[in-house]
């Protein structure tokens, strides 16, 4: 009964919508607008913010990670021969004096990189070679999903063993079983012992762990690496040589604690400025980094709720105007309806469902262009998004608001006409 | 015909229009009753306070002093919502502009009044096509207004005035916008309404039609001038 009147009512709006198709459109658009940026701008930083959550979970919440990096200023000695000598970066007093001066670490993992060229056969083969411990392999969650890891025991003897990206395998370009293939680095042979699972890093975890362009990583036991590679690098590129010398290329910390990330990333810091004469390392810290991602988008949130506030204003007024210009053309209308024995509430009703009915077409319109525009975001840029069922109620739920606060004016302003002044209106 | 109780008494009603100095009286001191079943004719000059007595008959507006018994209940204080609710009940209007929803056909038309008392939508129905039928409109009940003539306009009007049942009807010129000949169909449908038993309570300039009426209100300067109740059939030969 009360929801056949209901029905009843909003067939009735939509009547009165349908008639002015154009105008009713019109009005629309601002809905329209207003709820498809909410939607599209919800979507899309949900899809920043996931992005960014997941590539620093994959760093570890409580590890800290410390680059050598070439400082900034260019002071290079030349040795007699015509090479360029370069001594930069952690050392390995940095790391003992780390773990021997700091309580809250748990454990402090080293990292050689190899700048090597790497051969199958007579290919050249694009790749990052990194000697890593064991654990290393764990802390950064890299699973094989063939063969196995190297382990303790590879790393005692030194064994000349390697784990490769699956996509690297690729570039061998063979039908062959990878697992026991024998490759190159450098000159020296290494053998494939197992396939890490295709997952790539995010970007992010890529710029962190200084992983360098589009090359996949292999990793060799880091106490092969030293043992065959040292810590000299020496790159020839093109018709001039660099020779530098970095003992760690990276050190990752990891501390007892997620309480202690902070506090030892601090110490850490003012350990290092003092041993250092120049800024030749990076310390990233993943936790940091979350907290600062946590205030960036605090205020791209705001921002977010500023601009979708202002176009659904701007909407709700529209919606207003039109319903109390509409109300002025129909003032006799209303006053046929009273005088049949309409209260005021049912005046109220019949306004206030139509403003609702054109606020909710508008919104789930609103909704649809906002998935089409995250869609078109993510297919013009390289940003995620993530789009969830949810929105559509969320969408509903602004509209309904907004058609109440905009409809209840007019929708009163009808209801408390005099009948018999409307009645006379021609 | 049961001539018996009064439907409408008025007791010393006035209406005011405006406040403080420009305060005009349109009524003043109206008494009067009208009888269950009778057909009233209302007539004076051009602002005499016809349509205001008849604005306040019909519950859309209330007297500033005195009162007005409907059915025997005092209605002059009633709040909005109760008026609407009177209105939709007990009264039934007929316009001199038919007043018409356009956006709505003949059938929703008519349906309005009980739409606003919560008749459920499928009796709903039946009523109003029954009384569509009445007025010979069966055939045009998907028509739009503007469909339709001004005489066809007005059997609409009148059915929808119908719909609720109510205790009286209103209706302030009914011809006024119609030919002689369709003016007189109307005005037929009207003395056969009477003739079931309704109270009708007509505004009317034409002289003609008043004379067809049983009783005539004379209304001057918002009193009432004359109130040929006791014509009789006689007085009425003599005229024609
Ligand atoms: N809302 C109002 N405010 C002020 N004065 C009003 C109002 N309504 C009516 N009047 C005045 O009351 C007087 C009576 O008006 P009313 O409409 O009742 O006359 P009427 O007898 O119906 O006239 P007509 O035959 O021309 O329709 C007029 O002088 C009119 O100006
Ligand atoms: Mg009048």
């Amino acid at each position: 009964m009360f929801l056949e009147r209901v029905i009843e009512v909003w067939g009735l709006g939509l009547r009165n919508i349908w008639r002015n198709k154009l105008r009713s459109f019109l009005t629309m658009l601002g809905m329209i607008f207003g709820v498809g940026s909410v939607i599209a701008m919800l979507s899309v930083g949900a899809g920043a913010r996931h992005e960014i959550l997941s590539a620093i979970q994959e760093l570890g919440i409580r590890n800290i990670i410390v680059n050598s990096v070439k400082p900034p200023e260019e002071t290079t000695e030349e040795t007699t021969e015509d090479v360029w000598k370069d001594k930069y970066g952690l050392t390995f007093e940095d790391a003992d004096y780390i773990t021997a001066a700091l309580p809250s670490v748990e454990r402090l993992l080293r990292v050689n990189r190899i700048p090597k060229r790497i051969w199958y056969r007579s290919k050249r083969l694009e790749g990052a070679v990194l000697g890593v411990a064991p654990e290393y392999l764990e802390t950064f969650a890299l699973d094989v999903s063939r063969g196995r890891r190297f382990t303790e025991m590879d790393s005692r003897i030194r064994a000349r063993v390697c784990l490769v990206r699956r996509s690297f395998v690729k570039q061998l370009n063979t039908t062959e079983d990878a697992i026991g293939m024998w490759i190159k680095i450098g000159t020296q042979p290494f053998q494939i012992i197992g396939l890490l699972a295709d997952e790539e890093f995010k970007s992010h975890t890529r710029e962190a762990l200084a992983i360098d362009g589009v090359s996949q990583e292999i990793y060799i036991p880091y106490s092969t690496s030293m043992h065959i590679f040292g810590t000299a690098n020496y790159v020839q590129r093109g018709g001039s040589h660099e020779y530098s010398e970095i003992d760690l290329d990276q050190i990752v910390i990891t501390a007892k604690r997620d309480e202690d990330v902070f506090i030892t990333s601090r110490i850490l810091k003012t350990m290092l400025d003092n041993m250092h004469e120049k800024v030749d390392y990076n310390i990233i810290v993943p936790l940091e980094l979350m907290r600062q991602r946590e205030n960036t988008s605090r205020v791209f949130n705001l921002v977010m709720i500023l601009i979708a506030s202002i176009s659904l204003l701007v909407g709700g007024i529209g919606i207003a105007n039109i319903m109390l210009a509409s109300i002025t053309e129909r003032t006799k209308e209303i006053g046929i309806r009273r005088a049949l024995g309409a209260r005021r509430n049912d005046i109220v009703w019949q306004f206030l469902t139509e403003t609702l009915a054109i606020a909710v077409i508008g919104g789930l319109f609103g909704c649809l262009a906002g998935i089409a525009g995250t869609q078109g975001i993510v297919a013009l840029t390289s940003w995620k998004a993530i789009i969830e069922p949810h929105y559509v109620g969320l969408s509903l739920g602004i509209s309904l608001t907004v058609g109440v606060v905009f409809g209840i004016y007019p929708a009163r302003r009808a209801a408390f006409m005099d009948p018999i002044k409307a009645l006379r209106r021609e | 015909m049961s001539e018996s109780r009064p439907v409408i008494e008025l007791r010393g009603l006035s209406k005011d229009y405006g406040s403080g100095d420009s305060t005009i009286t349109v009524l003043s001191e109206l008494s009067l009753s009208i009888e269950e079943g009778e057909f009233v004719g209302v007539v004076g000059a051009s602002g005499s306070g016809k349509t205001t007595l008849m604005n306040i008959l019909g519950c859309l507006d209330s007297p500033t002093r005195g009162n007005y018994l409907l059915n025997g209940t005092d209605v002059s204080g009633y709040n909005d919502d109760q008026l609407s609710r009177i209105r939709n009940a007990s009264i039934g209007f007929v316009f001199q502009s038919f007043n018409l929803v356009e956006q709505l056909t003949v059938l929703e038309n008519v349906e309005v009044p009980l739409f606003y008392n919560r008749t459920p939508r499928k009796h709903r129905r039946a009523i109003c096509m029954e009384q569509i039928e009445a007025v010979g409109l069966g055939h045009r009940l998907r028509h739009h207004p503007s469909q339709l003539s001004g005489g066809e306009c007005q059997r609409v009007a009148i059915a929808r005035a119908l719909a609720n049942n109510p205790a009286i009807l209103l209706t302030d010129e009914p011809t006024g916008n119609l030919d002689t000949k369709i003016g007189q169909e109307v005005l037929n449908l009207f003395h056969n309404l009477h003739e079931d038993g309704r109270t009708i309570i007509m505004v009317t300039h034409n002289p003609e039609i008043a004379l067809s009426l049983p009783r005539v209100i004379e209304l001057r300067d918002g009193r009432v001038e004359d109130d040929h109740a006791a014509r009789t059939f006689l007085d009425r030969m003599e005229v024609h």
